[in-house]
C-alpha cells in the first residue's frame, strides 16, 4: 500500500485558501469543490484530493501546515481511507467541480 | 493551431475517454483562467511519468495554466526530465534534438508568422540548464542575437538530473554530485547577463513558491515574444532526487535559494514597456505623470 493526501473538510471548508491547489506538482489532482463543504453548512467550498493521481509526495502537507497554517492535509494509506474522489467519479462545471466519493481500492 | 483542434469529431464523441471529454468541454481553450482557478476547470497538463513532489513538474504545471492562449501556443523541448511532462498535454510539443530546440523554435517560430500573418501563434521553449546552458547554448544564444521573437524558458535544477547527476554550467561552484565526486570547479554560469547583453526584451528569475509570480512572468514574456522579441526565463526548479531534498521539504528548499541566490530579477527593455502599456493595458508600465517625477532640482 502506499500514501496519498487526504483533506479534512471541516477544517479546509473553514478557510478555504486554496494554496495546496496552487502548489501541487500534479495536474488535476487537488480540485475544488463548493457543494463538499456547503453541503454540510460550513461557509465555504472545500479542496479534495483525486486519489488516483495523487503520487504521494506530501508537498500539499508542508503548504497547508507551513503556508496556510491550516494542518488540514494529512497523509493516509490509501487502503484505510473508507471513501475518496477517484478522476473517473469527477465532474467539471462553470466554476466548480463535484465528485462521488467512492472507495479507492478496488477488490 | 486554433480551437478547432480540441474538438470531438463527428461520430467519435462518445468513445472519447473521460480526460478527453473533460479537455473539450471544461479545459482552458478560449477562456481566460488563472492560478488562482486552478482546480476547478480541467488543465491541460495530463499525467506524466516525472518523479514524485519535482518542483520542474509544478513549474510546468503553472506555466501552462498562465499561457495567454494555449489554443494557439506550441512548445518546444528537448531531452531531459522536463519534457517528459511537457509533451503530456494538450498543447502541440515539438522534440528538438539535444540542443537544437532554440534552433528549431527560430524556424517554427519564422513559419507560423508567415503562415498565419498577424494572428499570434506563440511558440515556448522548456528546456533544461543543460539542453539551454551547455548543449544548446550556441544554438539559444544566436537565437537571441538574431532577436527570434520566442520565449525561452529554462528549467535550471543546477544538474544533468535524467542521466545521474553529472554537473552542468549551471550547477553552483563547489556542488558536490553523484556524477561529480570532487565538487564542480567553476562558477555558475551567469545566463541572466548573456541575455541582456544578446539583447532579450525581457529577463526574469523565477522560483515556483510563488505561483501567481509565475503566473505575471510567463504572461508578460509570451506576450513580449509575439512582437518585440526574444523572452527569457529563468526558473529554479529543484531536482529532488539528485540534491537529495525531501518531496515534503522541496517548496521550503525552493523559499530557502530563493533568498540566498535566486531573488526575483526581472529586466524588460523600455521597448517592451510601451509595448505591454498600450497592447495590452499593464499599467505598471504607463509612462509616469508628471507631477509623480520627483522634482530633481
Amino acid at each position: 500500500m502506499y500514501l496519498v493526501a487526504d483533506i479534512s473538510i471541516e477544517i479546509c471548508a473553514a478557510k478555504s485558501c486554496k494554496l495546496c491547489t496552487q502548489y501541487c506538482p500534479e495536474a488535476n489532482t487537488i480540485l475544488y469543490s463548493e457543494e463538499m463543504g456547503k453541503d454540510q453548512g460550513f461557509k465555504y467550498g472545500s479542496a479534495y484530493v483525486a486519489v488516483d493521481r495523487c503520487k504521494g509526495c506530501a508537498q500539499c502537507v508542508w503548504v497547508c501546515d507551513n503556508m496556510a497554517k491550516n494542518n488540514a492535509i494529512k497523509m493516509i494509506m490509501i487502503d484505510q481511507l473508507p471513501k475518496a474522489a477517484l478522476t473517473d467519479n469527477i465532474t467539471y462545471g462553470e466554476k466548480s467541480t463535484t465528485a462521488v466519493l467512492a472507495s479507492p481500492v478496488v477488490g | 493551431m486554433s480551437l478547432d483542434y480540441v474538438k470531438f469529431s463527428n461520430g467519435f464523441e462518445k468513445f472519447m475517454p473521460k480526460e478527453y471529454r473533460d479537455m473539450v468541454e471544461h479545459g482552458p481553450f478560449g477562456k481566460k483562467v488563472s492560478v488562482s482557478q486552478v482546480g476547478s476547470f480541467k488543465e491541460v497538463l495530463e499525467e506524466h511519468p516525472m518523479c514524485a513532489g519535482c518542483a520542474m513538474t509544478l513549474f510546468i504545471r503553472l506555466a501552462m495554466v498562465a499561457f495567454p492562449n494555449p489554443e494557439d501556443t506550441i512548445t518546444v523541448g528537448t531531452a531531459g526530465c522536463g519534457r517528459l511532462a511537457i509533451s503530456q498535454a494538450a498543447i502541440p510539443f515539438v522534440y528538438g534534438n539535444y540542443g537544437d530546440q532554440n534552433g528549431v523554435a527560430s524556424g517554427l517560430s519564422r513559419g507560423l508568422r508567415l503562415r498565419f500573418g498577424d494572428k499570434p501563434k506563440d511558440v515556448v521553449v522548456m528546456a533544461g540548464d543543460g539542453g539551454t546552458a551547455d548543449i544548446g547554448f550556441q544554438q539559444v544564444l544566436h537565437s537571441w542575437f538574431r532577436k527570434e521573437r520566442f520565449t525561452t524558458i529554462m528549467l535550471d535544477n543546477e544538474v544533468y538530473g535524467n542521466t545521474g547527476g553529472q554537473e552542468s554550467g549551471m550547477t553552483n561552484r563547489g556542488a558536490v554530485l553523484k556524477m561529480a565526486p570532487l565538487g564542480k570547479k567553476f562558477e555558475k554560469m551567469d545566463m541572466l547577463q548573456m541575455a541582456k547583453v544578446a539583447g532579450c526584451a525581457y529577463v526574469a528569475t523565477v522560483v515556483p513558491n510563488n505561483p501567481r509570480r509565475v503566473e505575471s512572468v510567463i504572461k508578460k514574456a509570451v506576450l513580449i515574444a509575439r512582437e518585440v522579441g526574444s523572452t527569457y526565463i529563468q526558473a529554479y526548479t529543484s531536482c529532488n532526487i539528485e540534491y537529495a531534498i525531501p518531496t515534503d521539504k522541496v517548496m521550503e528548499d525552493a523559499k530557502t535559494v530563493e533568498n540566498d541566490r535566486y531573488q526575483f530579477t526581472e529586466y524588460v527593455s523600455e521597448e517592451a514597456k510601451q509595448y505591454l502599456a498600450e497592447r495590452y493595458g499593464y499599467k505598471e508600465f504607463l509612462p509616469k505623470p508628471a507631477a509623480a517625477i520627483p522634482n530633481k532640482a
